[in-house]
């Protein structure tokens, strides 16, 4: 579904990805874990089409499309969604304003049926207990005045509402508590299916306790040094980060 | 009487204004408004507070008086206010249009040429000597405009709308209404203030407002005039003890708009909101020169003022607040945010605390912007394209101060009339009805 050949990116003049690889198949969930400032959160946002990031080298293709000749907003009607860490306030603009007009953007871009406003209503209501949110968050501006969790939970809810082919989600489980991160855990799991994928950008273990990925992949420096299964994730959760990089520049050294 | 010395050039606004003979009814404010007048000159830009307000456009006009007409208003009627509707023409009341049937008991809601009762409060808060050159002019020429009192402790469910609409073919005219609000202790009402027309014409309108002990006024003004007409507004309020003001002024039309409001508070626990939203694009210029004063512990005051300016439109944002000596325990907040849309609009933006008074919680601060980057990628990362996302963030930033009118059906027609403006209709089937 998504394949990453030796991607390197910069914004300004920092060099921030430096060649990355990856493979993802549809089924598939995949953690990318890795140190602060290692570049796990701009690869969420170049993939996304971010457009403050400069794209200086190699490829991405989803579903055989080159991502990069594509708009931001292209590669969400094409069925990639990226799940921000700080999601956008947007006031004077309801949440389930929002919320249907994106739905239909993608539903006439893709060719499927448009809904009106009742209609939509009920599909909401339906998507909503799934993020356990309460109906008064519809008519809410989007994401002003949500706690942290909350506005990570609508995230989630937009998630289930567009039904993306490729979710990004960027530090999820970040300003979440352990009961706002069970919740999403279990709607991101249900949201998973053989036909979709899962990109997790995460810095903790914690995470993967509520959305098992099947492939880790340890990035630092702009480069992934290291790809495994679960049991990556749990060395990183006991050894911390640093272990890896010895590892590394040890191999590198031989 | 002699008509006030002139010096800009060949400017006939005053004598236009002042030619026409003295309209019948209080005759000591009118006299008193002329003798000031004669010490008085139009502003011109060198006037500190006439700084940024260039009005070479108005002063190379002739003016005629406008004339009572028939007016289709079918579009401007609020189902909510049927039986509580004051409507004018060209500054004529319309008994035709306007219907007072449904009043409560005790409530008065009448043109102010038939109402000698107003003769306590008007001209006392709008003094016939204002250093407001247009106040005086009011003072001194109005013809008609409305006064309203609501009784003690009557809580009135029905808004009332007072409508002002113009109409000027090849001669441009001008009308001066004038505005009389009592609302006594206890009591509360919504006033729907609201200007709309077609043509050149001057609106020169004068409000004197006065609440009660614990008494309640929620004002939305709406300024809809056509875009090259002119609307000059003095507003003066007195607030007192545990009284509520809350005030929302709406600017979409007019090619120079001004708006002067001042609230002074005189009472402790008194809360007053004055927000203000300007729309502004073409050559449109809206200036808004507020006065919020505390004179009494324990007050808040709230105001937030947007503005959306396109074009080679300019916006322009006075607003001082007043915490004066004593006045302890204050929480005044004061938000100026605009939004430039083009590179030739142009914002000028001066909030001023003035605090005499320890003990007091203010705040206030200024910010003049274009879209922000990151707010678009977010909304483009959810399948809107750039345009789709530019406007819905422009109307959203408008939008925002809509959503608490509590009048349905003016929330809908003015959530509509700014997404015209900010050409978020092909987004309007998508946004859906909204309440």
């Amino acid at each position: 579904m998504l394949s990453i050949k030796n991607l390197s990116a910069t914004i300004g003049d920092t060099k921030v990805l430096k060649g990355i690889n990856l493979e993802i198949k549809t089924g598939e969930v995949h953690a990318i874990m890795g140190p602060n400032g290692s570049g796990k959160s701009t690869l969420g946002k170049v993939l996304a089409g971010h457009p403050a990031y400069l794209v200086t080298d190699g490829e991405v293709l989803f579903e055989g499309r080159n991502l990069f000749e594509m708009e931001a907003d292209e590669r969400a009607r094409a069925g990639v969604f990226m799940g921000f860490q700080h999601p956008i306030e947007v006031p004077g603009v309801s949440n389930a304003q929002f919320l249907r007009l994106a739905y239909n953007k993608q539903a006439e871009a893709n060719g499927r049926e448009e809904m009106d406003p009742l209609e939509f209503d009920d599909f909401i209501r339906e998507k909503i207990q799934l993020v356990g949110m309460r109906d008064e968050f519809l008519d809410r501006s989007l994401n002003v005045g949500f706690s942290g969790g909350e506005k990570k939970r609508n995230e989630i809810l937009q998630m289930a509402v567009l039904e993306p082919k490729l979710a990004i989600l960027d530090e999820l489980d970040s300003g979440l508590d352990v009961d706002a991160l069970r919740i999403v855990g279990e709607a991101v799991t249900a949201l998973k299916s053989p036909d979709k994928a899962i990109l997790l950008i995460t810095h903790y273990q914690r995470l993967l306790d509520h959305i098992p990925a099947s492939h880790i992949h340890i990035l630092q420096d702009g480069r992934i040094v290291k790809s495994g299964g679960p049991e990556l994730a749990r060395e990183v959760e006991s050894r911390g980060y640093d272990w890896v990089k010895e590892e590394t520049t040890a191999v590198a050294n031989q | 009487m002699t008509a006030p010395a002139l010096s800009v050039g060949d400017c006939s606004l005053l004598p236009d204004l002042l030619g026409a003979s003295r309209p019948t009814g209080w005759p000591g404010l009118r006299k008193a408004a002329e003798s000031a007048l004669q010490h008085q000159d139009l502003p011109t830009t060198k006037d500190e507070d006439w700084k940024y307000a260039d009005l070479r456009g108005l002063k190379a006009l002739a003016f005629v008086p406008g004339q009572p007409e028939t007016l289709d208003i079918k579009g401007r009627i609020l189902p909510e206010a049927r039986g509580t509707r004051l409507v004018f023409i060209n500054g004529h009341h319309d008994p035709h249009h306007s219907c007072t049937s449904a009043l409560p008991q005790g409530v008065r809601l009448l043109h102010l040429a038939s109402a000698s009762e107003a003769a306590t409060q008007l001209g006392s808060l709008l003094k016939p000597d204002d250093s407001d050159i247009f106040a005086n002019l009011n003072s001194a020429r109005f013809l008609d405009g409305a006064y309203i009192f609501v009784p003690k402790n009557v809580k009135v469910e029905t808004p009332l709308h007072l409508l002002f609409m113009s109409h000027a073919n090849e001669a441009a005219t001008f009308s001066q209404p004038r505005i009389i609000v009592v609302v006594e202790p206890g009591a509360e009402v919504e006033l729907i203030e609201e200007y709309a027309g077609n043509g050149t014409y001057l609106t020169n309108s004068c409000v004197e407002i006065f609440i009660g002990e614990n008494a309640e006024l929620r004002h939305e003004r709406i300024q809809r005039e056509s875009t090259s007409a002119f609307h000059i507004s003095n507003l003066r309020a007195k607030v007192s003890r545990d009284g509520r003001y809350h005030s929302r002024t709406i600017s979409f039309g007019a090619n120079f708009s001004r708006q002067t409001p001042q609230v002074s508070i005189q009472g402790t626990g008194a809360d007053v909101i004055l927000d203000g939203l300007a729309l502004l694009n073409g050559t449109q210029v809206a200036d808004t020169h507020s006065v919020l004063d505390h004179t009494q512990p324990d007050c808040t005051s709230h105001q937030l003022h947007k503005a959306i300016v396109d074009d080679e439109a300019r916006a322009i944002f006075n607003g001082r607040i007043f915490v004066r000596r004593g006045a302890h325990g204050t929480d005044a907040r004061q938000q100026s945010r605009n939004l430039l849309l083009s590179e030739k609009a142009r914002v000028d933006t001066k909030p001023q605390l003035e605090i005499d008074a320890d003990d007091v919680k203010c705040a206030h601060g200024a910010a003049v912007g274009q879209l922000d980057p990151e707010e678009l990628f977010y909304l483009q990362s959810r399948g809107l394209n750039d345009q789709a996302a530019r406007n819905l963030l422009t109307y959203g930033f408008a939008a925002d101060l809509l959503a608490h009118i509590p009048v349905t059906s003016l929330r809908r027609q003015l959530r509509h009339a700014v997404m015209e403006r900010t050409n978020a209709t092909d987004l309007a089937a998508d946004l859906g009805e909204m309440a």
